[in-house]
């Protein structure tokens, strides 16, 4: 086998070995491994014809479609990296960050013109592909036609895995996108972890559920080509609908399934599992926020056969921890621990002084190894304030990444997870865990989600307001729930509002945009 | 107001308020990003009050929620009944 150290290799493995396996799949469509192979070497040499090369940012803004797997591997076999651009995102956001890493070409399609001709204004473009040269768009565009007449095998080019692979854009605390620099090291060593850990082979069929902004889908692509297995991008509009989600994994024989708990409790209440034939799955993979262990438990006694594993990991260290989750007891509804430091990765806990602190005690995780991004793009004050360096050989350093996330050891090795750092608030005087006032809100049997945020108060400190959903048919007052939380909660970190909605603001990865609710939060107190 | 043009005009007066000032009958509402989760949530419940019919859980799937002419094909039918 070929040494493999560069995060496209495995495509171009597998269209050796396996032409004719199919890698990717959307709706009615496919590539198989020599298809996806000689499309993204016929980007990369229009690409480098075009002048991009080793470090150029290249972005991917379109609905996920057939050409999304060759856009990736098209840039990065082009010695380049990837941004993708939030199809949903408003333009101003995405001009933000076109300008602040600098992109010149764009892949794109024709449902993007609209709002690409807006981008155009603001940014300096030099090229579109994917798309007709049209008059509303004022620079030049290149067709797929076109591109797909061009050499089929890849550019010849000296590439290293540290070389800048992707750049993943996040909100910044303050508002600002801010830009997750991966290199082929770091996203290959969390692919080769999952594919090892997962066992992924080639018979497998992994979902691709997660926009390519969002650090999921590295797995559904990368760990799915190093394995020649077939990823499947299901269609945008599927994700709205928990019934055709769960026809389309029945229907596409998923075996894998990887995306954040929201889709799958969504599937849970209105997908009617029960009608769905979904036997082929094997794993189901979750991330990105923890999953209600009420929520969890109910699902996995609807799918026994299905394995269920916890990964977690801010999307600066991929993924750095991992709990397979055993049967879950029916009385208990504690939160299920985020589990172990993934091979290859050094984990320690410290406290707010930096001081590495003994197991079991509480303290932020500090992370090192080589799934760790090699920082954040443009922005030395942010990467340098991201890392904590720990002197080794008198003048050497082994860096860290601080994911300014809390956590405890347990006796049975397994981290429980304590929220954010920044979680952590101070109401009155008093320091309040946001997280375990959401998990106070859970832990009553009508509520079917909780989000708790800080609204600062005329007397410069906050007060905490908490916002909830109940579950369907489900009836409760503020007030029922302000007494279900007066057992279990200090009283000053009981919420000094519950507000009962039907639907909560999201961020277009599906979590819960908690600081909207506290915007929304601002204006009513205001008027 | 027909079925159709109710359901037309909650869908840009509500759901796409402000995003998108037009909506054609075939357009993918929910690929393109007109509607999203909560969306869909909020067209059901208005469904169910409007036409006074509960929309069963199965049938919320993108061959019945596709675009305005999806849905009120789906409506006709089952508001005969």
């Amino acid at each position: 086998m070929k040494y493999r150290y560069l995060l496209h290799d495995g495509v171009f493995e597998n269209a050796a070995s396996a032409p004719s396996q199919v890698a990717i799949r959307y709706m009615r469509e496919e590539l198989t491994y020599q298809q996806l192979a000689e499309k993204s070497a016929q980007l990369a040499n229009y690409l480098q014809k075009a002048g991009v090369g080793r470090g150029d940012r290249v972005g991917i803004y379109m609905n996920k479609n057939i050409y999304s797997a060759v856009a990736i591997y098209g840039i990065l076999t082009a010695g380049a990296a990837y941004v993708p651009l939030d199809p949903f995102a408003p333009t101003e956001r995405l001009s933000f960050v076109i300008n602040d890493c600098g992109i010149k070409f764009i892949i794109t399609n024709e449902s993007k013109s609209e709002q690409l001709s807006e981008i155009i204004k603001q940014t300096q473009l030099s090229g579109l592909i994917g798309i007709q040269n049209s008059p509303e768009i004022k620079i030049p565009a290149t067709s797929w036609e076109e591109i797909f007449t061009l050499p089929s095998s890849p550019p010849l080019l000296s590439l290293v895995e540290q070389d800048l692979a992707y750049i993943l854009y996040t909100s910044g605390s303050t508002g600002t996108p801010k830009g997750i620099m991966h290199t082929h090291r770091s996203g290959l060593s969390f692919a080769e972890w999952a594919v090892q850990t997962y066992q992924v082979n080639s018979t497998d069929r992994i979902s691709n559920h997660a926009p390519l902004h969002f650090d999921l889908s590295t797995f559904d692509f990368f760990a799915s080509s190093i394995a020649g297995a077939t990823t499947v991008i299901i269609p945008e509009a599927i994700t709205k609908l928990p019934a055709s989600m769960a026809k389309w994994i029945q229907d596409e024989k998923i075996t894998i399934w990887y995306s954040v708990p929201f889709a799958l409790i969504q599937m849970l209440e209105r997908g009617n599992l029960e009608s769905k034939d979904l036997s082929s799955l094997r794993w189901i993979l979750f991330a990105g926020e923890p999953f209600p262990t009420k929520h969890l438990r109910t699902l996995m006694n609807k799918l026994p056969w299905v394995k269920f594993s916890n990964l977690y990991g801010p999307t600066e260290t991929n993924v750095c921890t991992y709990y397979h989750v055993p049967l879950l007891s029916p009385d208990s509804d504690e939160p299920i621990p985020i589990g172990v430091a993934c091979e290859n990765i050094e984990d320690i806990v410290v406290d707010s002084n930096g001081n590495q602190l003994p197991e079991g005690e509480i303290g932020e995780l500090l992370i090192r190894g080589g799934t760790v991004m090699k920082g954040y793009w443009g922005r030395p004050d942010l990467t340098e304030k991201g890392f904590y360096r720990r002197p080794v050989f008198g003048y050497c350093e082994d860096i860290f990444y601080r994911t300014g996330d809390l956590v405890q050891k347990l006796p049975d090795g397994n981290y429980k997870f304590l929220g954010r750092k920044d979680r952590q608030i101070k109401t009155r005087g008093y320091r309040v865990e946001l997280d375990e006032v959401e998990a106070a809100l859970l832990s009553h049997p009508i509520v079917h989600e909780a989000a708790a945020y800080p609204v600062p108060d005329v007397e410069g400190s906050n007060l905490i307001e908490a916002a909830v959903i109940l579950v369907e048919g489900g009836n409760l007052s503020e007030d029922d729930l302000i007494k279900h939380l007066s057992g279990r909660l200090p009283n000053y970190a009981i919420p000094a509002k519950i507000i009962i909605s039907d639907d909560f603001p999201r961020t277009s990865t599906g979590k819960i945009n908690r600081r909207e609710l506290q915007e929304i939060a601002l204006t009513r107190n205001k008027s | 107001m027909e079925t159709k043009a109710v359901i037309h005009k909650f869908i840009l007066d509500e759901l796409a308020k402000g995003r998108k000032k037009n909506i054609s009958e075939d357009e993918d509402l929910l690929g393109e990003g007109i509607i999203d989760s909560l969306g869909i949530l909020q067209l059901v419940a208005f469904i169910e009050e409007k036409f006074n019919y509960t929309v069963p859980d199965e049938d919320v799937v993108i061959e019945n929620f596709m675009s305005v002419n999806a849905i009120s094909n789906y409506l006709d039918q089952k508001l005969v009944k």
